[in-house]
């Protein structure tokens, strides 16, 4: 048995085997069985997460092996492509109510996305290969779809219930974004908390992904930290980013042309 | 003879046939009327009879559905309607503040107004002259009244759109609201005035538009008026 789960070295890095992968599912039982016992009524839920889980990582690992072995660099950008559309829908349903949200939350996790993986395979940061171009690409849509979700959430929380403030300024003849400056500015500063606190407590409380996976693959830490510190700047400037790409377009569509702030959705529950 | 006197009682807004409908509710309907210049026009009518609709067409907050209203005979979708927003002044019926001090307040429409012109300003609406250091969060409901008054002065308009301005003020804060509306028109000034008060219309209205359920019901002089009384109260 203790042969079946051991791990098994691949390309130097010693990993689980798929008889560990088995063994682990004790684990998600053992989850479930504290549920129960505490009368939670998530066993259910966690066992659909749980295979949910290992379906998609089986599926993406598919994916990525015949991306890797047969899509080059296009197939590496196609499918950032593809995480940038599906974020911006999650990051668009953050918004729900504020005109043209999905458009808003797209704009912004691709802004962010093309202009901070563009800077870094353009000043040779990181090798222009797709085993590299996916993990960084995704993390850096992930940390920008973050960003753009909050800021509508703020932006469409701001239209819905400051009105009378927005509107006291247009009367005084203040253009819209004037008018909305002081909304957005605080929207953005929603946006980019996380990712500032996440860059001041790196290694302090968390030892983050990219690090701990170069770790895990016998990378020395003081050469791995260098990878982590180019991944917290790059998630710094995706959030910023893509939150301000987001705010701008969703202020456009906010107001017409007469600098009239159009009617919000009321009531719409921002869906987790 | 000054322009200001040649223009006094001319139309300066007209409304033609307008309708305003939202969200599937008709506000106003089929409204002809005149704002003449130089003068306070109080609107009139029971609530929801869509005064505060008409009050918010004059700057385009609102835009009508159907009809136009003209500008010293130009539709208003012809002026800037940034530089319209200047000329055309709307205050509120519930003050909102948006600075810290009022000093703030008054800068936030005009970023270059100077504490000696602030002091004016406040003067205007019955405020004392060191009123511009005061925190907005301790004011009272009629300070902060006569504050978004001074705010909306504070950029210079020719015509200043009221909605219920002195409605929930004591009557010590009501009479400094009336004496700054006097002292406006007497500069040149053309206010619109929402107003539940008969006798404040009868006081300082010079013209008066009634409606109800967004239907203009009655327009003239106050003392022309048949059933000022009702018209205003209900």
């Amino acid at each position: 048995m203790n042969g079946a789960v051991a791990a098994t070295a691949v390309a130097g890095v010693e990993v689980p085997s798929w008889g560990g992968v088995a063994a682990s599912v004790a684990l998600v039982a053992v989850a479930v069985a504290v549920t129960a016992r505490a009368q939670l009524g998530l066993g259910r839920e966690l066992v659909i997460a749980a295979a949910r889980a290992a379906a998609q990582l089986v599926a993406v690992g598919a994916v990525l092996l015949v991306v890797f072995g047969h899509g080059g660099l296009a197939g590496a950008f196609g499918w950032v492509a593809l995480m940038i559309l599906v974020a911006g829908q999650v990051a668009g349903r953050r918004g729900r109510g504020l005109p043209s949200a999905r458009v808003a939350a797209t704009a912004g996790v691709a802004a962010g996305a093309a202009a901070t993986l563009g800077a870094l395979l353009a000043f040779g940061v990181i090798p222009s290969q797709p085993r590299v171009v996916i993990p960084v690409g995704g993390m850096i849509v992930s940390g920008a779809m973050q960003a753009s979700g909050l800021a509508l959430l703020r932006l469409r929380d701001a239209a819905e219930t400051a009105r009378p403030a927005i509107e006291a300024r247009l009367s005084l003849g203040l253009p819209a974004r004037q008018a909305f400056a002081p909304h957005t500015r605080g929207a953005l500063r929603t946006a980019l908390l996380p990712s500032i606190d996440n860059t001041k407590v790196v290694g302090l409380i968390s030892l983050p992904g990219a690090m701990t996976g170069l770790i895990l693959a016998g990378v020395d830490p003081l050469t791995a930290i260098r990878y982590q510190i180019v991944v917290m700047y790059m998630l710094l400037a995706a959030a910023a980013l893509a939150s301000l790409t987001s705010a701008r377009v969703a202020e456009r569509a906010l107001f017409d042309d007469a600098h009239r702030l159009r009617p919000v959705a009321v009531g719409i529950p921002a869906k987790n | 003879m000054r322009l200001l006197d040649l223009r006094q009682g001319a139309p300066l807004f007209v409304l033609d046939r307008v309708g305003v409908v939202h969200g599937g509710v008709r506000l106003l309907d089929g409204v002809s009327a005149t704002i003449p210049a130089g003068r306070l026009t109080a609107v009139v009518g029971p609530s929801g009879a869509g005064k505060s609709t008409l009050l918010r067409l004059l700057n385009r907050l609102t835009e009508p559905t159907t009809g136009r209203l003209l500008l010293d005979g130009r539709p208003l979708p012809e002026w800037d309607v940034l530089a319209l927003r200047r000329r055309v002044g709307l205050v509120a019926q519930q003050p909102v503040l948006l600075g810290e001090r009022v000093l703030d307040e008054l800068r936030v429409g005009r970023p270059d107004l100077t504490a000696e012109q602030a002091s004016s300003l406040l003067a205007v609406a019955g405020l004392p002259e060191r009123f511009g250091e005061r925190r907005t969060a301790v004011l009272s409901g009629g300070e902060a009244q006569r504050v978004c008054l001074a705010r909306q002065l504070a950029c210079e308009p020719e015509v200043l759109a009221l909605d219920e301005p002195t409605a929930a003020l004591d009557p010590a804060s009501a009479a400094a609201i009336e004496r700054a509306l006097g002292q406006l028109l007497a500069s040149g000034h053309t206010v619109v005035m929402v107003s539940h008060d008969p006798a404040q219309v009868r006081r300082l209205a010079g013209h008066v538009l009634a409606l109800r359920a967004g239907r203009l019901v009655e327009e003239g002089p106050p003392a022309a008026l048949g059933h000022l009384d009702v018209e205003v109260r209900t």
